[in-house]
């Protein structure tokens, strides 16, 4: 048992609760602390809005697009993930939103111009070409995603919105994976995407 | 102008708007640049003071989950100067209820799945990550301000690892010149202070004052004289052996400067620069070609995060490159690696000199092992490539560790095995703390499948290079 102490250690300094630590050099001159270098809860700084913005932004949009295509996909796999996405970012959505509204952040409610463009784009498309549109803009997206994500653990200081980030990140990394697996064999490339295993199922996949 | 026309050339102007710019936003500038500070130094400072030991603390649980860093040196097996011990054993932590061996036998997917590789196997986060920057260990702060005044102490973090599990200090030197002197060292560390007492007779004029160069401290991101600063005092900077000590590693770490955002920097542990004439390419992820481009562009690198633009702000300190680095380099390139009396010159054991175990160790190391596929023993036990290990194989990318980001690696520049047992903590992070835990490392990673009395057998055989 020698790893259970050590374990329950690690669990309580580094677990869900506890507060990333941030560079204070960084932080306005007027930060609240609630212990040295731990800003004060529901505290945002530019970067916390920001990234709330941007994230809001991508999920709003995840589930314009993923709409879309559940009523135009022609490969299940195109559905099965348009489905998975309505799930996954209806329910972020919601959690970033009751985080943001803690914070004091106002989000978008509507598209973006350049998710606007996309889903116009898109709504002109039918078919392989639809699915292949939509599935090659979710790879960008969910690379965006990633890198705002990590940005977000480091930058921000309020600790709800970086535990937010750190706790989607690994879902979407796995989520690009499969969208870059389900691109290559729409595109008909093989051997690019390493095969994880069994692939995540879509929950609701016909 | 006729309205057709209007209406004709502003839509060529919309159609190349389309064509060259999607209209989507550039991800935030501080995913690529590093943000100016905002907070007085004073007050930044007196929260990194508060702050600190709850950071160590938080660093110093995540060691001891992963490790065991118990001192506990190997029977009558010293480093090369004969000043510390080489650490026993595989320190790195198990899963509950797992063993090397039940490991072994899983595929990459089974112990993905079941989260079952062990922690220590895992990149290692830096002390801080969001601050990142060079950390130095305690008895290397002391010498160097011992001899030059100039405190490379951090306000906001300490070096993380107990001393008995880094390499010996001061290290010997080998001069691949002077090959019937040994140690030219004298047991000093060359500064800017002692080096010319030391080294001349020993150097060309060249040499000499690539050395002064490398010794000669220049701002640095932590250590300069802005508010943007680790150190209490408004700070000269560091130099090049500062990390590199005698030449060899000290186990000073940093992050990578190559990787953005800053959450997914993975940590460096200093390389040691022994058999430099060896090596051709340099950086574990920049595969610069030459060490006078590794030497000259340090400067925005290991200095400044490959930041040039923070660089140009503390003071960047670009070497002349038809002269200067061209000495820095000639005197690097004169560092031997320690004697290694067992090896022939092609690297191979001499059966006359090694034991049956060491031989053993030879052959797992040439077969079953898979190491000389990369660590080619005539070679100087590199090749001069970079590997992809592949590690995700084994793990969900994605996992926030003291404010880390872990993901894949991606491929790391082939490190030397030549005096392997002066150097640790090992791989480019310094995650494994001996050379038992590399093995057991690598025999997990390769699949390589071997049997205990074989692990043994290649540590008494790396102990030996």
């Amino acid at each position: 048992m020698r790893v259970a102490v050590p374990a329950l250690a690690l669990a309580l300094l580094s677990g869900p609760g506890f507060a990333q630590i941030g560079n204070p050099g960084f932080m306005a001159p007027d930060t609240r602390f609630e212990s040295p270098g731990v800003p004060a809860p529901d505290q945002p700084n530019d970067n916390d809005k920001l990234f709330a913005q941007l994230a809001a932004e991508g999920g709003l949009a995840e589930v314009a697009l993923a709409e879309l295509a559940s009523g135009k996909a022609q490969a299940s796999a195109v559905g099965g993930f348009a489905r998975r996405m309505v799930e996954d970012h209806s329910a972020a959505n919601d959690e970033l939103a009751g985080l943001a509204e803690k914070s004091g952040i106002p989000l978008p409610d509507d598209l973006n111009p350049e998710h606007a463009a996309m889903r116009a784009r898109l709504e002109g498309l039918e078919g392989a070409a639809f699915d292949l549109a939509y599935m090659r803009g979710q790879i960008v997206d969910h690379q965006k995603t990633a890198q705002i994500l990590i940005w977000e653990i480091n930058s921000g200081q309020d600790g709800d919105l970086q535990r937010f980030a750190a706790g989607k990140l690994p879902t979407i990394l796995e989520r690009l994976q499969l969208a870059r697996g389900i691109v290559d064999e729409l595109s008909g490339v093989t051997g690019v995407t390493p095969a994880r295993g069994a692939e995540p199922e879509a929950p609701d996949a016909e | 102008m006729s309205r057709a026309v209007t209406v004709g050339m502003c839509s060529i102007l919309a159609l190349a708007v389309s064509a060259f710019a999607s209209g989507a936003d550039p991800l935030p500038p501080g995913t690529t640049y590093r943000p100016l500070p905002a907070m007085p130094f004073s007050q930044a400072k007196a929260i990194d003071e508060a702050q600190k030991p709850q950071v160590m603390d938080r660093q110093r649980g995540m060691l001891e989950a992963r490790y065991d860093l118990a001192d506990r040196p190997m029977d009558g097996v010293m480093m090369s100067g004969g000043r510390r011990a080489v650490q026993d054993g595989v320190r790195v932590r198990l899963p509950e209820g797992q063993t090397w061996d039940s490991l072994a036998e899983m595929t990459p997917d089974e112990i993905r799945e079941g989260g079952l590789l062990p922690d220590g196997f895992k990149p290692l986060p830096h002390v801080k990550q969001a601050t990142g920057g060079q950390v130095f260990p305690r008895f290397v702060i002391d010498e160097i301000n011992a001899q030059e005044s100039r405190d490379l102490t951090r306000f906001d973090v300490d070096h993380d690892f107990p001393d008995h599990l880094l390499p010996e200090f001061p290290p010997p030197i080998f001069l691949t010149t002077q090959p019937h002197l040994g140690d030219v060292s004298r047991g000093e560390l060359l500064t800017i202070r002692n080096h010319y007492e030391i080294m001349n007779g020993l150097l060309t004029p060249v040499q000499m004052e690539g050395l002064r160069i490398l010794l000669t401290p220049f701002p640095q991101e932590e250590f300069n004289q802005t508010e943007d600063r680790k150190s209490a005092e408004q700070h000269r900077g560091v130099a090049c052996l500062d990390c590199h000590s005698n030449f060899n590693t000290n186990a000073a770490f940093h992050q990578t400067p190559d990787v953005r955002p800053q959450a997914a920097r993975f940590r460096l542990d200093t390389t040691s620069l022994r058999g430099m004439f060896n090596q051709q390419i340099h950086g574990s992820k920049r595969s610069l070609r030459s060490v006078e481009d590794f030497t000259e562009f340090e400067q925005h690198t290991a200095y400044f995060n490959g930041d040039h633009i923070s660089a140009a702000r503390k003071g960047e300190h670009i070497p002349d490159r038809s002269h200067k680095v061209a000495f820095m380099a000639q005197m690097q390139n004169i560092i031997d690696f320690p004697p290694a009396p067992k090896l022939d010159p092609f690297g191979r054991l001499n059966p006359d000199l090694a034991t049956e175990q060491e031989l053993a160790g030879e052959a797992v190391f040439m077969g079953k092992g898979r190491c000389a596929e990369c660590h080619i023993p005539a070679m100087s036990f590199m090749d001069q490539q970079m590997h992809d290990l592949k590690l995700e194989r084994f793990f969900e990318p994605g996992e926030t560790v003291n404010d880390m980001v872990l993901l894949p690696d991606g491929p790391i520049k082939t490190f030397t095995l030549r005096g392997i047992r002066d150097t640790p903590p090992y791989l480019h992070d310094g995650r494994l703390m001996t050379l038992a835990d590399t093995v057991e490392f690598f025999n997990l990673v390769l699949g390589t499948g071997l049997a205990q009395d074989e692990k043994n057998a290649l540590v008494a055989y790396l102990l030996t290079l």
